[in-house]
Order: C-alpha cells, then sequence, then structure tokens
C-alpha cells in the first residue's frame, strides 16, 4: 500500500479492468480478421471508418445509455424514442412540407421532455426504471405508429445535403494531398458520435454532476445521505438520454434516408449490448465513454467480419454478439466477486 | 472554556406508525466538547441523530444552530449549516475511490472541470492525518472496513463542521484504530468542534467524553457530567430496571443421565477438520474463540450449509446426512446466522412471514398454514419474546436490531427445534435485549432444546453454557466446564493454545 502515484499504479487501477477487456477483446478479434481477411482489405482505413458509419446511431445512444446504466438504471425506449424522431422528420418534411430543422427541433422538445418524465417518474414515484421505459417505450411507438404505418422517403435539400456530407480522409504525398486508397470518408453521423463521446467522457469524468452519477450507481443511499442531489441527477441523466435517442434518431434518419413505425425496433437491446460489452456494469457504478466507444467498435465488427468471409449467413453475427455478451457478462461477474472480498 | 451551546434541540417529538420514537427530547451541544448519546436500541438515538441531519422529519420541536432555527429538509441541507454525519454502517460508494469518496458533491473546480490532482493530493495529505499511506486513487471497495470507516470519517472532518456526528464509528475498527479516531476527536474538539458521539462500548464513553445525555424510550432521562454517574448507574439509567434482576440468570439444569441428542465425531469440511462436539438433550454449550477461529464454520457443518468431507454426525442416536440447510430443518436442527440483515431476516416480508417461514419449510410447501394460523403463530411469539411493535404486519427490515434477532429466534422457536445454533444472537443489540435473548435460550434448554451458542463475548458465554468448547486457529483446543471456568482462564487458552 504505497502512496505513490507512479504512471504504472495509475494504469493498474481495479478501476479499468472492464475497459481494458474491451479493448483488448477488439484488438484480438481485429487482429484475427487482419490475419485472415488481410488479403481482402480487412485491414484498410475505409474498413475501420466503415465501422463508424454503419453505427453511429447505436453509438450515439449508447451515449446516453451507458449514462443511465451507470446510476443503476435502465432505458427500453430509446429505440422507439430514435424511431419517432425519424418519423417527426419524414413526415414534417415530406407531408407537411416543414423544415427538417423545425422537425428536429420538435423532436428535441418530445424526446427531452419524455426522458426528463420518465426520470421524475422513475425517482420521484419510485416506480422501476425498467416498467416506466417501458411505458415510455410504447407510448412512443404508439404515437410513431399514429403519425404513419408506412415508410416515409425523406427528400429536403438541407436533408440531402446534411446526409451527403463528408471529409475525406486524405494523405500528404509529393507535396500535396490525395485522398488514400481505397477512398475512405466521415460524414455527420460519425462526427456526431465521436463529439458525443467526447461530451459524454467531460460529463462524467470532469463535472460534479457526472460524478454524481457515479455515486448514485455506488450507492443511491449512500449517495444521498452525503447530500448529493440524487433526484435532480437522476432526472437529468434521462433527460439526456431523451436527448442522445433523438440525436441516435436523426443519425439513423440520415442513415437510411427515411422514417418508418417499425424502425429500429429491438434498437434499445443492441444499445445495451453496446454499453455492457464496453463495460459497463449493469448493477450500476461502473462505466467510462471510452469502454463504450471500443464496446460500439466490438459490436459492429462482428457484422463485418462474416461480410468478409462472405459464406456465412448474417444471423452467425446475432450469435457471436450473445457470446461475446455472455464472456463479458461473466467477467463482469469475476471482477465484481473479486474486487469486493480483496482486503 | 466558555459554555456556550452550539445547538440546542427543544421539544424534539417524533411519531413513527405506532410507536411515538421521540417524546419532547430536549438535547444540547457546546462548543467544543464530546457529547456521548447513551441509550439501547430503539431508544430514539438514531432517530434524534436523523432528525437533525434531515433524514427524518420531525412532528414538532426546534433545532437552533448557533442560536439560529434550522429545518434540514435533507441530508443536504443538514451539510450546508455545518452538521456533518458519519453514519453506523459505512455509507460511501464502494465503486469511487477514497479521494473521491471523501470530495464528492464538492470537488475542488478549476477552469470549470474537476481538478483531480487537487483532490488526490489533499485526499492524501487527509488519510495521512490518520496514519494512513494508502493510494487513494483506489475504488473504497478495494480496502478493509476499517479503512473505509476512516474514509468516511475524514470526509466528515473535511466539511469543516461545527457539529460532528459519529453514529457508532468504532464498531469496525481495532484498538489502534480507536484511540487513533480518539485522538483526532480530541483534536477537533480543540478546535472548537461539538461532537456528538453514538457507541455502545462504555468504556469508550469514559474514554473521551466530556458529558452523556442518556434516553430511553424515546424519553430523555436526563443529561450527565462524565464524572457524575458510574458505569453501573449509567445502565441503570439505560435499561431502566436494575441489573442485577437481568444477570440474575440460571444456567441450563441438565441432569446427569440425560441423553446425548446430537453428536459429531471428528467432521471436517476441508476448511475445518477433526471437530467432534457432543450436546445433550436440554443443554447448552458455548463456543468461544477469536473471529476466524472457526466457530460458524462448525456450526456451518452441522447445519448442512458446508457439506461435510470426513466424520459423521448423529442426532439423537441416528446417523444424519446433511447436504443442504434442508435436510437439517427437516431433522429439526435450527440456525440462527451471524449476519441477521444478510442471511437471517427478509425486510421486506412482514413479521408475520418471517416468523411462519422455517416452519412452513418443515411442513412442505404443499401444505399451506392459513392466514389465520400463521397470524396466531405470530402474534403468540411477538407476545411471548416481547417484540416491539404495533402488529406481526410491520415490515421485518423496519424493526430494531433487537427485535429483528428476537424474530429470528420466534422463527426457529415456532419450529420446534431439537438443536439450536445460535452465532453471534446478541451482536449490536443494547444490554437490555441482550439479557432477554440470554434468557430466551435459556427457556428454550428448560423445554429440552440443545442449544449452541457462539460468542465473541466471554462474559456472556460464561454465564449462559454448561460447557464451552474454546476454538483457536480453526481446530477445538479445549473443552471447559461454564460453572467453573472465569474470563481469565479461557483468554489463556485462545492465547496460548490447551494446557
Amino acid at each position: 500500500m504505497k502512496n505513490k502515484q507512479t504512471l504504472f499504479n495509475k494504469l493498474t487501477n481495479p478501476k479499468y479492468i472492464m475497459v481494458y477487456a474491451t479493448i483488448g477483446i477488439f484488438l484480438i478479434i481485429y487482429a484475427f480478421g487482419a490475419f485472415v481477411y488481410g488479403d481482402k482489405g480487412f485491414t484498410t482505413v475505409r474498413t475501420f471508418v466503415n465501422l463508424f458509419i454503419d453505427n453511429a446511431y447505436f453509438g450515439i445512444s449508447a451515449v446516453g445509455m451507458t449514462m443511465v446504466l451507470i446510476t443503476g438504471g435502465i432505458d427500453l425506449s430509446v429505440g422507439a424514442v430514435a424511431s419517432l424522431t425519424g418519423m417527426f422528420i419524414a413526415y414534417g418534411t415530406s407531408v407537411l412540407g416543414l423544415h427538417p430543422l423545425t422537425c428536429i427541433f420538435a423532436a428535441l422538445v418530445m424526446g427531452v421532455s419524455l426522458g426528463l418524465l420518465m426520470g421524475w417518474v422513475i425517482h420521484y414515484l419510485n416506480v422501476p426504471a425498467f416498467i416506466t421505459t417501458l411505458t415510455g417505450m410504447f407510448f412512443a411507438r404508439g404515437v410513431c405508429s399514429l403519425i404513419s404505418r408506412e415508410s416515409i422517403d425523406i427528400h429536403h435539400p438541407f436533408f440531402d445535403a446534411l446526409a451527403s456530407w463528408k471529409i475525406y480522409l486524405m494523405r500528404y504525398a509529393d507535396g500535396h494531398w490525395v485522398r488514400i486508397k481505397p477512398i475512405a470518408f466521415i460524414n455527420f453521423n460519425v462526427l456526431l458520435f465521436l463529439v458525443m463521446i467526447a461530451i459524454g467522457t467531460f460529463i462524467l469524468q470532469k463535472t460534479r454532476f457526472g460524478r454524481n452519477i457515479y455515486a448514485i450507481g455506488g450507492n443511491e443511499q449512500s449517495a444521498s445521505l452525503m447530500g448529493l442531489p440524487v433526484g435532480r441527477t437522476k432526472v437529468l441523466v434521462y433527460g439526456f438520454n431523451g436527448l442522445c435517442s433523438v440525436l441516435a434518431g436523426i443519425s439513423y434518419a440520415l442513415y437510411v434516408k427515411s422514417g418508418w413505425n417499425l424502425s429500429l425496433q429491438g434498437g434499445e437491446l443492441e444499445v445495451i449490448t453496446c454499453a455492457v460489452i464496453g463495460g459497463t456494469l449493469l448493477t450500476g457504478g461502473v462505466g467510462y465513454m471510452i469502454g463504450t466507444l471500443f464496446g460500439v467498435l466490438l459490436k459492429s465488427i462482428i457484422p463485418a467480419l462474416i461480410t468478409f468471409n462472405g459464406n456465412l449467413l448474417s444471423w452467425w453475427g446475432k450469435i457471436a454478439t450473445g457470446l461475446l455478451l455472455l464472456l463479458f457478462i461473466c467477467i463482469q461477474r469475476f471482477v465484481v466477486t473479486t474486487s469486493g472480498k480483496r482486503k | 472554556m466558555p459554555e456556550k451551546n452550539i445547538l440546542e434541540m427543544k421539544d424534539i417529538t417524533m411519531q413513527f406508525p405506532g410507536v411515538k420514537a421521540l417524546d419532547g427530547v430536549n438535547f444540547s451541544l457546546r462548543e467544543g466538547e464530546i457529547h456521548s448519546l447513551l441509550g439501547e436500541n430503539g431508544a430514539g438515538k438514531s432517530t434524534l441523530i436523523k432528525c437533525l441531519t434531515g433524514v427524518n422529519h420531525m412532528d414538532s420541536g426546534k433545532i437552533f444552530l448557533d442560536g439560529k432555527e434550522i429545518a434540514p429538509a435533507n441530508p443536504g441541507e443538514a451539510i450546508e449549516c455545518g452538521i456533518s454525519t458519519v453514519f453506523q454502517e459505512v455509507n460511501l460508494c464502494p465503486n469511487l475511490s477514497v479521494a473521491e469518496n471523501i470530495f464528492v458533491g464538492r470537488q475542488p473546480m478549476k477552469h470549470g472541470q474537476i481538478d483531480w490532482r487537487e483532490i488526490n493530493k489533499r485526499a492524501s495529505e487527509l488519510m495521512s492525518r490518520f496514519h494512513l499511506d494508502i493510494d487513494v486513487t483506489r475504488p473504497l471497495s478495494y480496502y478493509s472496513t476499517a479503512i473505509q470507516q476512516m474514509t468516511s470519517i475524514a470526509r466528515a472532518v473535511d466539511i469543516k463542521a461545527k457539529i460532528l456526528i459519529l453514529d457508532e464509528p468504532t464498531s469496525s475498527l481495532d484498538e489502534n484504530e480507536v484511540q487513533l479516531l480518539f485522538n483526532v476527536m480530541r483534536e477537533l474538539k480543540a478546535g472548537g468542534m461539538g461532537i456528538i458521539f453514538i457507541t455502545h462500548f462504555l468504556d469508550q464513553i469514559y474514554a473521551v467524553s466530556d458529558r452523556m445525555t442518556i434516553l430511553r424510550n424515546g424519553h430523555l432521562i436526563g443529561t450527565y457530567n462524565i464524572d457524575e454517574l458510574t458505569k453501573f448507574e449509567l445502565v441503570t439509567k439505560m435499561v431502566g430496571k436494575d441489573m442485577d434482576v437481568i444477570f440474575n440468570l440460571k444456567r441450563a439444569d441438565v441432569a446427569p443421565d440425560s441423553n446425548i441428542m446430537l453428536n459429531a465425531e471428528h467432521i471436517g469440511d476441508g476448511r475445518i477438520n477433526d471437530i467432534s462436539v457432543t450436546l445433550k438433550k436440554g443443554e447448552l454449550i458455548g463456543f468461544a474463540g477469536l473471529l476466524g477461529s472457526g466457530r460458524t464454520e462448525t456450526a456451518e457443518m452441522l447445519f448442512g450449509a458446508s457439506k461435510i468431507a470426513t466424520g459423521e454426525i448423529f442426532l439423537d442416536g441416528e446417523k444424519i446426512n446433511l447436504n443442504r440447510p434442508f435436510d437439517a430443518i427437516k431433522v429439526r436442527i435450527a440456525f440462527c446466522p451471524e449476519d441477521r440483515k444478510r442471511d437471517g431476516i427478509i425486510g421486506d416480508l412482514s413479521i408475520r412471514e418471517n416468523i411462519m417461514l422455517a416452519v412452513q419449510s418443515r411442513k412442505g410447501f404443499m401444505k399451506p398454514m392459513t392466514r389465520q394460523e400463521q397470524t396466531d403463530l405470530a402474534n403468540k411469539y411477538i407476545k411471548l419474546l416481547g417484540i416491539a411493535t404495533p402488529d406481526c404486519e410491520k415490515k421485518a427490515g423496519e424493526l430494531s436490531g433487537g427485535n429483528q434477532q428476537k424474530v429470528i429466534l420466534a422463527r426457529w422457536m415456532a419450529a420446534q427445534p431439537k438443536v439450536l445454533i445460535l452465532d453471534e444472537p446478541t451482536r449490536g443489540i443494547d444490554i437490555g435485549a441482550k439479557a432477554e435473548i440470554q434468557r430466551l435460550m435459556l427457556e428454550m434448554c428448560g423445554e429440552g432444546v440443545s442449544v449452541i451458542f457462539i460468542s465473541s463475548e466471554l462474559d456472556e458465554i460464561i454465564r449462559c453454557s454448561n460447557r464451552i468448547v474454546i476454538m483457536r486457529d480453526r481446530a477445538k483446543v479445549a473443552e471447559v466446564d461454564g460453572s467453573s471456568c472465569t474470563q481469565q482462564d479461557i483468554l489463556k487458552i485462545i492465547a496460548e493454545g490447551a494446557a
């Protein structure tokens, strides 16, 4: 028990075990892919960037979900809220002729209010988060179906511009910048995902609000006895998650350019999966944004591997994801039981 | 020192459903004093503290801090007023680092961000004041309970409170750590802080306090200077009865020819090996020894909670196989575990449900008891054991520690056991309730139940036991007669092994 805070000491701090596990397993799978499908282009920047592009909307939602899970809660409404956001934009622009930004604004008001309301019910009426957010899910899905039961395409110059906006990755050669080959780019979704991860990290690590989230997840009663604003924090966390769901919905709409009342069914579970394989404890108190980032990558690298294989049915991806989740839950159990007993 | 009151609580009354927890209690705290708050469990100490810290809300009464009236609505407001509390059970977040537990909610900020460097630096300094040279960036759960307790004290101290409340802070500390804590308390007192100190250890009260206030059943008994009362007078005031009556317990009478009820021969489960114990009908044997000496492990083997690998167990002359607790319950062996919150009481169930559990389990769940039978059973034992509750439907988790223990006893008494194993049944409960539990144990012996009584407190073991099994380093080292041995004898055997 030395009081030296060396770099080694910092890095071996047991609280990082889960994050290391996530990053480690991602690297192993990536190395496997590189070894087997390296000749087919698995190691290219483009493949790597596509992991982000194809899953940015899950990642954006996972930022808010990570916070909810750290408080020891859960939010099952995120998929439905994202779907409703897409419907707002689609119906608003294509049927009502509104500007997409107006629709987005309406979706934000709806998503954040629903989140705050659910947080309020969970804390002040003491209703389990599972039930409360299940209700929220049915509500959002129902409203979505009320608006339209058919898929609506989104056509609007502003929206199209935003969807096709991209930054090409460049390299410096022969005195000027050229696009790398094969061509790889970052779009608005990826940018939004990375920005949200950065914001999430800042909130969790650098603000009192963020630390209160961890304290509540560690022991809610203690947090309250320590004089922390438990109620306010929980309500705001669900509100923030509502915001993330709406942003994820925008991102998904940009990705598919349509709104449909049955889109993203079960999406909430995919989002929870991302957070959990990213090292967030379902029992609360532990989790990092960087873990969630790698959780999203880890979840999206499996379908990528299956695509590269070409012979496997895509359902193998579900099975692999399930196994991965199981593995992480086992690791979590192990970490929780061993660290609890250490003296 | 000028005798200025920093805190005055006047006519505090607080009603819980069915029970008046506080009835017109007055309390005052001077600047720079250590004031002990005493009383049995359920006397109202914790409730008084909870009113002061905003956890509970009193029905009537006034609180003045520095002459100004305050009414904290939640713990946060109390802390802002300068009232800081270390609660009985460690109330920190195990997932946060030691440093963060000290500063969470009031982290130093720099450029709009939490200044982690400053937090860790100041936490290190604080902990080294307690002579703890530890890595404060590790999670709290990484450290022992004693260090966790010190962390919560460090948090309370750093808040720079006017009033520090220590609710049983010493129960998990060893002698050196207690002294360390006392030094810190004296330092803080010299700095003008008023300290309210709650403990069950009488010696500690006399070691550090200036004054003491005694509560009983929600009433104020009085406030005294420390040299005004002897320990004996103090306990009498706390209990409200004459101590002699309480401690005038008689050991169980065991006829020399009464048959052997339980016989364990050379049993072992890998953790512990080769233990032999015999227990006669109606006999009480005590298991003495330090924590970790193998007392609990032996009890678990006799109850089937840990399967024996070697040896044999006989009940009433017949060999029995105990693979799981259910087997033991079937042959009427009962076990009250050490940690009643974790292993014994089911807090969310009512007293009635808690009491009927073992009976129902033995009868089998296919033959449910009627509601009326359950209620009758529960009421019978509530009356018999004197469980303080308005009715049998109150949640067991809302009872005081002593009453919870009685509910567990009732559960097993109702199951009419042949052998009853009690692991530390009196820990953490007050003197009055302790005596009550001991009396009940002995009464059960009188009815022919054989009892195994595990306790860390030698005086109660000696007072109750016919024979005492002494354990040391996971082995039985001696067996002595309860009526003829002294504490010194036992301590010597625990310390040095069998003579």
